[in-house]
């Protein structure tokens, strides 16, 4: 069982008895400056009269973990028995939520009818829906990141065609001269779009290796920030797939507009007679 | 320069022993719009060409020659007239046979070299040859003898810009003898170039025309004028003196 406590006092003591121990959050630790085998006591408010604390000791630090939820939490996590939570809490057995781990081979969904045809005061829910449902204003934050990504990948694209036709058009005097040897304009077009399809798979292994390298140092920084184990830049397969298909797709076709726009102009033309 | 290997550069190869027309120009006009005026850039120009010579044309600027060359070259059509490089019309080819045509028949020279920046001297020799179907060793022995020609022998593996002007030059003359053309045309090719340079370029046509080149030269330096057999003065779009 798991619970936050948001508020309490601690008092870091010498040992004494047989006191029972707790697990606080790497980050608690870290700013109370408590290590295993310290001795705390836990009070749910500050002004608990000291005979009625509970004197514990810390048993164990726990990372964080990989949740998107917690990496914005300000609050401690304390991790204590739950017959110590009841005390402290002063709840009885009263609780805001449980969790029921069930058998792989168990049918959820009928034991979830089940709880919920008997539950008075409660509702339960299965834990992929609690997911969906916290992880919606991740969701709205990922499609905003998307929507930036397709701006950024249009507005490049534009660009990319534009310097493409520019370095294409630096050449037209080459090409012309070219044509005058008798290469044909095919020759040029595919010479031109090979090229181009070169520059494209560079550039987008270049690409990969810079972001790979942004992507860790980007999760290094964030990770000890946050004190979590959590990925907030990863490169997949799939991304690494899309960006050299999309990185082709557009070279290709940029070197195939500039070059065929060239090659469909007379060799005088190109020399400017 | 380097004696040329006349056995193996098909250029030097091709000794004409009888003298026969390699260009015949009948009645040629050549007009064009420039905006609701039309320029009458060539005005009946009729002349032939044999296997084998050398002739210059020259001019003042706007006389013609140019558009004479462009139309020699197979990259213009005339207006009127006929047109015939190596016993077959040229004045009417689509743009695709005119470009095969040139490939197999015409080698280039400009007065600005236009040589591949990221090809070695080798590989822009080989450049024609590669469009011409011509197999990877024959091209690489080909070019290879034909940089020796020009005296680029030991240069091959340089690219243009480890080059000097008049070496750059040499390699663009190589190159426009590498499908062993039955006409070589120059426009301008001593233009910019130093004396010395100059100098190098004339000797070289020299040597390239006494080993049986046909060649075609457009030019205002005098001293390359003066080294071709012929020397054809152009005015007004017409011949003026031969």
């Amino acid at each position: 069982m798991l619970l936050t406590v948001l508020s309490f006092a601690l008092l870091i003591q010498t040992p004494q008895g047989a006191p029972r121990t707790i697990a606080i959050d790497e980050a608690f630790a870290s700013q109370a400056h408590l290590k295993v085998g310290d001795r705390v006591t836990l009070s749910a408010r500050p002004d608990t009269p000291a005979d009625s604390a509970e004197v514990v000791i810390v048993g164990a630090i726990a990372r964080r973990g990989a949740d998107p939820s917690e990496v914005a939490r300000g609050d401690y996590v304390v991790r204590m028995h739950l017959d110590q939570l009841q005390r402290i809490a002063g709840y009885g057995d009263r609780v805001d939520r449980f969790a029921i781990a069930t058998r792989p081979s168990a049918d959820v969904g009928r034991t979830l009818e089940q709880i919920n045809h008997v539950a008075f005061g409660f509702r339960a829910y299965r834990s992929k829906d609690i997911a969906v449902e916290t992880s919606r204003t991740f969701q709205v934050v990922s499609r905003f990141h998307r929507a930036i990504g397709i701006i950024t990948i249009v507005a490049s694209s534009i660009f990319l065609l534009c310097i493409m036709v520019l370095k294409v058009e630096e050449r037209r005097r080459d090409i012309a001269a070219l044509r005058l040897m008798g290469i044909s304009r095919l020759s040029v077009v595919r010479s031109i779009v090979i090229e181009a399809g070169l520059v494209a798979v560079l550039g987008s292994v270049l690409g990969i290796v810079i972001g790979w390298v942004v992507s860790l140092v980007v999760n290094w920084h964030y990770q000890a920030l946050y004190r979590t184990p959590l990925y907030f830049s990863i490169i997949t397969p799939s991304i690494v797939a899309f960006a050299v298909a999309l990185s082709l797709v557009l070279g290709i076709g940029a070197g195939l507009v500039a070059s065929a726009r060239l090659a469909r102009t007379p060799p005088l033309a190109l020399f400017g007679r | 320069m380097t004696a040329p290997s006349g056995a193996s550069v098909g250029a030097v190869r091709d000794v004409p022993t009888a003298r026969a027309s390699i260009v015949s120009l009948s009645d040629v006009h050549r007009d064009y719009p420039i905006g609701a005026e039309l320029v009458h850039a060539l005005r009946g120009v009729s002349l032939e060409v044999e296997r084998g010579d050398y002739v210059s044309i020259v001019g003042p600027s706007g006389c013609g020659k140019s558009t004479l060359l462009n139309l020699v070259g197979v990259i213009d059509q005339p207006t009127s007239g006929t047109v015939a490089i190596a016993g077959k019309r040229v004045d009417a080819m689509t743009d695709r046979e005119a470009t095969s045509f040139r490939l197999h028949n015409i080698g280039f020279v400009f007065q600005r070299f236009y040589l591949m920046p990221t090809l070695s001297a080798l590989e822009n020799v080989e450049l024609p040859m590669a469009e011409a179907k011509v197999s990877a060793r024959e091209r690489n022995a080909r070019a290879a003898k034909l940089l020796e020609y020009v005296g680029l022998g030991a240069r091959q593996h340089h690219r243009p810009s480890e080059l000097s002007g008049g070496e750059q030059q040499r390699v663009a003359i190589a190159r426009a003898l590498a499908n062993r053309p039955a006409l070589m045309l120059a426009d301008e090719p001593t233009g910019e170039r130093d004396a010395k340079t100059g100098a190098e370029i004339i000797a070289l046509f020299r040597q390239l025309n006494a080993d049986g080149t046909t060649m075609i030269v457009v030019t205002h330096d005098e001293d390359l004028a003066n080294a071709a057999r012929r020397k054809i003065h152009m005015r007004d779009g017409r011949i003026v003196q031969e």
